[in-house]
C-alpha cells in the first residue's frame, strides 16, 4: 500500500501540473528579484538579502507549522495570538539572567503544545470546524494575555533573547539556522517518514486513511500540535527581534502564514503541498514587501499588493490543479 | 448539559433557537440579581444603541454563512465607508442625501465583487474576502492614515435620538432583521439561499441560479456592513480606517451562537438576532459585575466553543 502511495506521489511530482506548480513560483520569484536588482542595485547585496531573510525567519517558522494544519484540511488562526502569549510567558519569569532562556523555551513549547492539543481535540474529537475552533482559542488566549498584563507592554527580558535575532553562529544568523533546523526536521517528518505519508493520506481522503489503519483523529491532533509548537518557537524568535513584549507581538502572522503557504502551493483543500514550497512562499512574500519599499510606493501599498496576490495565487493553483 | 439538550431536542421539546433563549433568560435573571440598574429601560436603550453595529454586521454575515461561505472583509469595508462618509461630508449637511446612497452602493458593490471573484475564480471565499480585506484596508490607509473628517450634527442625531423613549437605532435594527427574516423564509429568492447552502449541486440541477444567488448573498453582506458603518460614523463623528477591524470576527460569533452552521444551509436571522442579544447582554452584564473587558474576550471564545458543542451533539443525537 505504501509503495503505491509513494508511486502516486512521485508520479504527481513529475506531471505537467506538478512541474508548473513547482517552477511557476520560482520563475515568479526570479522575476521579482530581477525587478528588484534593476530598481536598486543594493537589493541583491549579501547584506540586504541576509537582512530580508532574517526578518522573515519567525514567519518561516510559523508557516512550517501552518503547513501541517492546512495539509489535514484545516487552518490555524490561533498562531499569532499564541506567539504573543508565548512572548508574555517569556516575561513572566521576570528574569534578567541568560541561564533562564532554556527554561523559557521549554515552558513556551509546553504551553504551545497544550494549545495545539486543545485545537486538535476540538477539531478531531468534537468535530468543530478548524476555523471556529482556532478562532475561539485565539480569542481566549488574547483575553487571558491581556488580563495578565493589563494591556501594558513589558520589557523584562534576559538580554540573551536579543541574540536570537542578531547573533551569529559560524557566520550564519542564529534565527536562519534555527529555521533551517526546523525546516529539515519538518521536511524529514513530512516527506520521509510514515507519519508524513499518513498526514498526506488524511488530508487527501480521511475515510481511506481510516480504512488503511491510520487514525485520522490522531494525525489531525498531531498536526495542530506541530502548528502551535512552531508558532510558539517563532514567537520567541520574533520576541528576540522586537525586544519589547507588547500584547500584539506577531499580529497579522496568522494571515501572512496562510498567504505564504497558499502561495507556496499548499492547497487549502488538504493533502497537497511541501515544506520547501511553503518556505518559498515566505521568501516571495518578504521580497514583495521589500520591493514595494524599494520602488518608493507608500508602505500601505504592501497591504493592497498582498491582497491581490493572495487571491491571484489561490486562483492560479486552483486552475492548474483542476 | 449538552446531553440533556440533545435529548430534549430529539424529542422535539426544543426548537433550534430555544437553547439561546434559555441562556438569555438565565443571563437576564442573573443580571437582575447582580445589579438593580441592569433591568431598566435606561440600560436596555443604551444596550440597543451599543448593539446596532454588531447586529447589522452579524445580519450581513448570516447571509454569507447560510450559503456556506464567509465574509472576512466586513471590518475593513466598514472602516473604509466611515472614512468615505466623514471625508465626503466634512460638516456639510446638504450632502447627506448623496453620501448615504453612495455608501450603500459602495458596500453592496464591494460585496458583489467578493461574490463574483469567489464564484468565477472558484477560490474559497475565506481567501477571496481575506485578500479583499487587505486591498480595502491598504487603499483606505493610503487615503487617510489617522482618524479624521467629520459629520454634520444632524447626522450624529441618528445615532442618539429617541422615538417614544426608545433609540431610533433599535427600531432600525429590529426592522432590518424582520425584513431579512421574512425575505429569507417567505420569498423564492430568499429560500434559494438555503437551497444553495444545503446542497449546491442539487440546487443547480433544480434550476437555481447558484452563481447569482451566491453573489447576491455577498452583496447583501456588504450592504449590511455599509449600514453598520453609517451608524458607526454617526456615533463617533469621524472616519477611522481601523474602527471596523474587530467587527470581522465579532460578526461571526452571534451567527454561530444563533444556530447557523458554518457548512451552510441551516439557521436563520432570528437565531442571529438572539445571538447578538446574548453576546451584547452578556458583555453588558460582565461590565456590571466589574469583570475587565479582557476576560470578556475569554468568555466570547468559550461561548463559541459551547455553542458549537451544543449544536454538534444535537446533530449526532438526532
Amino acid at each position: 500500500m505504501t509503495e503505491v502511495d509513494n508511486a502516486a506521489i512521485r508520479r504527481e511530482g513529475m506531471s505537467m501540473a506538478g512541474m508548473f506548480e513547482k517552477y511557476g513560483l520560482i520563475v515568479f520569484l526570479a522575476l521579482l528579484l530581477i525587478i528588484a536588482a534593476v530598481t536598486s542595485p543594493a537589493f541583491l547585496g549579501p547584506q540586504n538579502l541576509v537582512n530580508v531573510l532574517t526578518i522573515a525567519a519567525p514567519l518561516g517558522m510559523v508557516v512550517i507549522g501552518q503547513t501541517f494544519a492546512i495539509l489535514v484540511r484545516g487552518l490555524d488562526l490561533s498562531v499569532a495570538s499564541l506567539m504573543a502569549t508565548v512572548a508574555v510567558l517569556a516575561t513572566a519569569f521576570k528574569a534578567t539572567d541568560d541561564s533562564v532562556i532554556p527554561l523559557i523555551f521549554v515552558a513556551a513549547i509546553i504551553l504551545s503544545a497544550m494549545v495545539g492539543l486543545l485545537n486538535g481535540w476540538l477539531i478531531a474529537k468534537r468535530g468543530v470546524s478548524p476555523f471556529l475552533a482556532t478562532l475561539a482559542t485565539m480569542i481566549i488566549l488574547q483575553g487571558a494575555r491581556f488580563a495578565y498584563t493589563g494591556g501594558a507592554p513589558i520589557s523584562t527580558l534576559p538580554p540573551g533573547m536579543a541574540w536570537l535575532a542578531s547573533g551569529r553562529v559560524f557566520g550564519i544568523p542564529v534565527n536562519l539556522l534555527a529555521l533551517g533546523i526546523l525546516a529539515v526536521f519538518a521536511g524529514v517528518l513530512l516527506h520521509r517518514s510514515r507519519i508524513g505519508r499518513q498526514i498526506y493520506m488524511v488530508g487527501t481522503n480521511p475515510r481511506a486513511a481510516f480504512l488503511n489503519g491510520t487514525s485520522p483523529e490522531r494525525i489531525t491532533i498531531l498536526c495542530y500540535v506541530l502548528s502551535s509548537v512552531c508558532a510558539g518557537i517563532g514567537g520567541l524568535f520574533l520576541l528576540g527581534y522586537v525586544g519589547t513584549v507588547s500584547n500584539w507581538v506577531g499580529q497579522g502572522y496568522e494571515l501572512d502564514s496562510i498567504v505564504a503557504a497558499v502561495m507556496g502551493g499548499v492547497a487549502l483543500s488538504g493533502g497537497r503541498g511541501t515544506i520547501v514550497g511553503a518556505l518559498l512562499g515566505v521568501v516571495v512574500l518578504v521580497v514583495i514587501s521589500n520591493l514595494v519599499l524599494l520602488l518608493g510606493f507608500p508602505i500601505e501599498m504592501q497591504e493592497v499588493i498582498k491582497g491581490v496576490i493572495i487571491i491571484g495565487a489561490a486562483a492560479f493553483y486552483r486552475q492548474r490543479l483542476m | 448539559m449538552s446531553a440533556i439538550v440533545a435529548t430534549m431536542r430529539r424529542n422535539r421539546l426544543l426548537p433550534n433557537y430555544m437553547v439561546v433563549l434559555l441562556l438569555l433568560a438565565i443571563i437576564i435573571v442573573a443580571g437582575t440579581l447582580i445589579s438593580d440598574r441592569f433591568l431598566t429601560v435606561r440600560n436596555f436603550s443604551f444596550l440597543f444603541q451599543q448593539m446596532v453595529v454588531l447586529g447589522l454586521v452579524s445580519l450581513g454575515q448570516t447571509f454569507t454563512i447560510l450559503i456556506g461561505g464567509i465574509d472576512l472583509s466586513i471590518g475593513a469595508l466598514a472602516g473604509a465607508i466611515t472614512v468615505f462618509v466623514a471625508s465626503f461630508l466634512d460638516w456639510r449637511p446638504d450632502l447627506i442625501w448623496v453620501a448615504v446612497p453612495v455608501a450603500m452602493m459602495l458596500g453592496a458593490g464591494i460585496g458583489a465583487i467578493n461574490g463574483t471573484l469567489s464564484v468565477f475564480l472558484r477560490v474559497h471565499p475565506l481567501i477571496v474576502t481575506l485578500g479583499m480585506s487587505s486591498v480595502i484596508f491598504g487603499l483606505t490607509l493610503m487615503y487617510r492614515k489617522q482618524p479624521g473628517g467629520s459629520v454634520p450634527i444632524v447626522f450624529e442625531d441618528i445615532a442618539y435620538n429617541n422615538f417614544m423613549g426608545i433609540p431610533i437605532t433599535a427600531y432600525a435594527l429590529v426592522a432590518a432583521f424582520a425584513i431579512a427574516g421574512v425575505w429569507l423564509q417567505r420569498t423564492g429568492t430568499g429560500r434559494m439561499l438555503y437551497f444553495v447552502g444545503g446542497d449546491e449541486e442539487a440546487a443547480r440541477l433544480n434550476g437555481v441560479p447558484v452563481r447569482r444567488v451566491k453573489i447576491l448573498a455577498y452583496a447583501l453582506a456588504g450592504f449590511c456592513t455599509s449600514l453598520a458603518a453609517l451608524f458607526l460614523v454617526a456615533k463617533t463623528g469621524v472616519g477611522d480606517p481601523r474602527i471596523g477591524l474587530p467587527l470581522t470576527l465579532q460578526s461571526i460569533t452571534p451567527v454561530i451562537v444563533g444556530g447557523t452552521i458554518l457548512a451552510g444551509g441551516r439557521g436563520g436571522v432570528f437565531g442571529t438576532f438572539l445571538g447578538v442579544l446574548l453576546v451584547s447582554i452578556l458583555n453588558n452584564l460582565l461590565n456590571f459585575a466589574g469583570v475587565s473587558s479582557y476576560w470578556q474576550w475569554v468568555v466570547q471564545g468559550l461561548i463559541i466553543i459551547i455553542a458549537v458543542g451544543i449544536y454538534r451533539s444535537d446533530r449526532r443525537g438526532g
